[in-house]
């Protein structure tokens, strides 16, 4: 059982997850991925996920990213910003190529203010036209200060999967160096923030000056298993 | 060819490498060089490769390599990596290519082959950076890579400055492209022959130059308020004020700037001198009164003020704005306290304009777009950014990095990314490395100076009549 | 001989009851400021102040003061465990983005549809909006905390606003030194009514009809 916001593992924080719901995965690289939220999802096996995530690559034999869920036929429609250099192949690919798994890519300053939108309950946002064909197509244009502009509608999620250093029974979190990456703005823009920490301290065990996500955008707690 | 970008690249410049021979350049860059390397995962002043055993594993660049972070370094999320692009606080990116062409486009996420591709953060960079540097081979198995027109989906159009190859580099310029240097042993004839567009060729052509440039060290630190404010050009945008307390406001910086006497200022702040006549302001002894914009006012220096909280919340006790206000002299402009915080946001992160749902039927909403969103309407409002910002922070080191105290964040933090140029006022300013890297607020890029607090310093002023400021 | 009103203490009282523990609750200035007074021990009420706080405690002791530790309305907080300090931007972002669960406002008139005008005296022509139009919109429920009537005993509850408003349609609940109102979606609703106050009499100072609660009773505190 849950106590308060601390969940007792990885599978009980994601146990709800629904079919066909909208999922952040935050992270850049390794560094602040959640990796048993990510494992605990897979034995959940919760189907027609919607998933968010910077990266889409083959993970290493010993990591879980968002990769695992979609060859596990769990996602049927990727949001990402890297899905292989142009060369590259990623198994993701295929899937795309068959028509089983929609890809939707956008650059990162995007997919960053499209969250940030979300978070900060905007009805989207303007920013400089980064996009080039074919990536505008459908979005609006609008000539702002000479220059064009795209209107960046918000990007919300039903859940958000993060990782963070420390946490404390509030919610709030530390990140640790680049761990930081997406996981601020996911644990903003989602309806329910799911953070796996490698620390869990008391109410108050956080700087109030160090706390970079404050509890109110953390709702469920899990303490990161040691690999 | 890292070794030739890294020439480039100048002290104090703020400098994003992407992906492939890119991120090379770091390692060639001398520590001592004062170049600030950015990345978009969220690190601002990274080291070379960390070295084999010595990762950390929290530690990444934006290829997922393992870095360090000296002294002086900061780490931001992703939206604030990206947000700073956007504002024209990126001096440089050096990004690699497929092609690149003689207009200066550059197409390096996607070949149209494969029907799909990475934008990553290419296109953010090579939109917002101030100037843009191509690396990249100079042909790909012997076909040019430099070329007339890019044939593969574009990052960016008419964006790039400079292009370094493996034989040559070459200027983009409104007439095409201007061969500069050539690689040791090579001809001008023999590079055009692998190149795909024409060159031109510079008077001064040479060999290729891989001297790293020598400049002066970067000074933020100012010895005083007054010689930081001295520059305020009448008619200036100030930020400054944190909220309204004497917490987060620069006073030493607003009593230099009454003294310098800059007029017709437009003053943007949450409150405009109401800790004098409110709470926010109440003096240890009757014979003090708090300093606050006040002081500006009544030496007539505000022409405008853009404002959540401009007048007392006392009818009896008006401030001398309002007194200004109801005489006609200063203008206002009214604004929602969260419509003005993003406001700001937006002018600090390269957001023109934004929909919120702050204030749809009143009197804010007079005269702007009104737009519905899954059913619920929303105002547009525009961003702002200002000629220079006040800034109050706890300490700041020399490179600019602050870290704040409590609730005097506020406005602070906003207004410190929103300004040309941000002055901050700090109680302690300490060596780059005493700040954790973790715990820094504002990173230095935002900073262009520091004033430290005389030892001796009160808010607050003996009352004394209204001097004659000589409009009369 | 008029009839004794609630103090604003007890209006502060009877909303305390309005926040749920563990909710997110934003104070405004005024008789809201006066509500955390009245908080169950043990509560979990998580406060947020736009001065860029969540979750601070009490106020500082009468004589202490650290410039850097204020709420909204410029009075000084404690240093207490468990709080998370943040800029502005992210203040309101915490607003707008649904994290605030009730916010208590002060206000001159409420309208029969929950309209709200808080920010100005017409006859004064200026005023401060501060960040009660960003709570207005943004907050999940919007408690008025105010007295019934203005000075010259005129309803503050009203069909329309003659303010310049806040919010449109935005107020749940209405707390007065008379009653508890409710704004439903076919007008007012009257759910308690102050000791002593009979319906009737809390009408004829109230401009629009309110309907009466079925269960309509004596204020609980």
């Amino acid at each position: 059982m849950a106590q308060g916001k601390i969940y007792p593992s990885a599978a009980s924080a994601v146990a709800d997850v629904p079919d066909g719901a909208v999922v952040m995965l935050g992270g850049f690289g390794t560094p602040g991925l959640p990796q048993g939220l990510i494992k605990g999802l897979l034995s959940q096996g919760a189907r027609g996920l919607t998933c968010i995530s910077n990266t889409c690559f083959e993970p290493r034999a010993d990591e879980y990213n968002v990769a695992r869920l979609v060859e596990n036929g769990q996602v049927s429609k990727l949001i990402t910003t890297f899905i292989g250099r142009p060369a590259q192949e990623v198994p993701a690919l295929d899937l795309w190529r068959a028509g089983v798994l929609q890809v939707e890519v956008m650059p990162q300053g995007i997919l960053a203010e499209r969250m940030r939108a979300a978070a900060a309950g905007l009805g989207g946002v303007f920013v400089p036209n980064v996009y080039g064909h074919p990536l505008d197509a459908g979005l609006e244009k609008r000539t702002l200060n000479g220059v064009e502009h795209v209107l960046a509608p918000p990007l919300r999620a039903d859940f958000a999967l993060i990782g963070a250093h420390r946490g404390d029974h509030l919610g709030n979190l530390t990140y640790r160096l680049t761990q930081r990456n997406y996981n601020p703005a996911m644990a903003a823009a989602a309806a329910v923030t799911v953070a796996e920490v490698r620390e869990v301290v008391a109410a108050g065990g956080i700087d109030p000056e160090r706390v970079v996500t404050p509890g109110v955008y953390v709702d469920r707690l899990v303490l990161e298993e040691p690999s | 060819m890292a070794l030739r970008v890294a020439a480039e690249l100048r002290r104090g410049q703020v400098v994003n490498l992407g992906i492939g021979l890119p991120t090379l350049v770091a390692n060639y860059t001398p520590p001592d060089a004062g170049v600030i390397f950015h990345s978009e995962n969220g690190i601002l002043g990274y080291g070379p490769h960390a070295a084999e055993g010595e990762e950390d594993l929290d530690l990444i660049n934006a290829r997922g390599e393992h870095v360090t972070l000296p002294p002086g370094g900061a780490v931001v999320s992703h939206t604030d990596a990206f947000a700073m692009v956007r504002s024209g606080r990126l001096d440089v990116a050096v990004l690699g290519a497929l092609q690149v062409s003689e207009k200066g486009d550059l197409a390096n996420w996607m070949t149209p082959e494969k029907g799909i591709g990475s934008p990553g953060g290419a296109l953010d960079m090579a939109a917002g950076a101030k100037r843009l540097i191509v690396i990249t081979e100079h042909t790909n198995g012997g076909a040019p890579k430099v070329l007339k027109e890019c044939s593969y989906p574009l990052t960016a159009a008419g964006r790039v400055d400079l292009i370094v190859t493996d034989l040559a580099v070459m200027e983009v310029t409104g007439d095409g492209l201007l061969l500069k240097e050539v690689a040791p042993g090579w001809s001008v004839e023999s590079v055009r022959g692998l190149t795909g567009a024409p060159l031109r060729v510079s008077d001064g052509l040479k060999e290729m130059d891989f001297t790293l440039p020598q400049h002066p060290p970067v000074n933020k630190v100012y010895p005083s308020a007054a010689e930081a404010v001295a520059d305020v050009p009448d008619g200036a945008v100030m930020l400054m004020d944190g909220f309204g307390g004497l917490g987060g406001m620069p006073h030493y910086l607003m009593l230099a700037l009454r003294d310098q006497g800059a007029k017709g200022l437009t003053v943007v702040s949450n409150t405009v001198g109401i800790a004098r006549v409110s709470g926010f302001g109440t003096p240890p002894s009757p014979d003090l009164q708090a300093v606050d914009h006040s002081i500006l006012v009544e030496r007539g220096q505000i022409r405008k003020a853009i404002a959540t909280f401009p007048v007392s919340p006392s009818p009896s006790r008006p401030s001398a704005f309002e007194r200004a206000y109801r005489r006609g002299e200063v203008e206002l402009e009214v604004v929602s306290q969260g419509t003005l915080a993003e406001r700001l946001r937006a002018g600090g992160s390269g957001v023109a304009a934004f929909y919120t749902p702050t204030g749809v039927g009143t009197v804010v909403a007079e005269g702007k777009e009104v737009r519905e969103f899954n059913g619920r309407q929303h105002l547009l409002e525009e961003a702002i950014r200002g000629d220079f910002a006040f800034v109050r922070a706890h300490k700041a080191d020399t490179l600019g990095n602050l870290v704040y105290r409590g609730t005097s964040r506020n406005f602070n933090l906003v207004m410190a990314a929103a300004a040309a140029v941000t002055i901050a006022e700090v109680d302690e300013i300490v060596e780059p490395g005493v700040l954790d890297p973790e715990a820094i607020v504002t990173p230095g890029i935002h900073v262009r100076r520091v004033v430290q607090r005389p030892a001796v310093f009160s808010p607050f002023q003996p009352i004394k009549p209204i001097e004659d400021n000589g409009r009369g | 001989m008029a009839k004794e009103r609630m103090s604003r203490d007890v209006i502060a009282m009877r909303v305390a009851k309005e926040l749920p523990d563990g909710a997110v609750v934003n104070l405004g200035i005024g008789i809201p400021t006066l509500v955390s007074n009245y908080l169950p021990a043990g509560s979990s009420v998580v406060y947020h102040s736009e001065s860029g706080v969540l979750n601070y405690g009490p106020l500082a002791e009468e004589g202490e003061r650290d410039y850097d530790l204020i709420n909204a309305g410029g009075q000084f907080l404690q240093w207490v465990p468990g709080m998370s300090f943040f800029g502005s931007d992210e203040a309101f972002a915490m607003i707008r983005g649904g994290h605030v669960d009730v916010t208590v406002l002060g206000a001159l008139q409420v309208s029969e549809r929950g309209d709200l005008a808080n920010w100005m005296l017409p006859h004064r022509g200026v005023g401060n909006i501060g960040g009660a139009m960003d709570l207005a919109v943004g907050a999940k429920r919007v408690v008025v905390a105010m007295e019934h009537t203005d000075r010259n005993d005129r309803p503050k509850l009203v069909r329309d606003c003659a303010f310049p408003l806040t919010g449109r349609r935005c107020v749940s609940l209405v707390v007065t030194d008379l009653a508890v109102i409710e704004v439903a979606p076919g007008g007012l609703v009257l759910r308690e009514t102050a000791p002593d106050w009979t319906a009737q009499e809390v009408q004829a100072l109230t401009g629009p009809p309110l309907a009466l609660a079925p269960d309509l009773k004596e204020m609980e505190l």
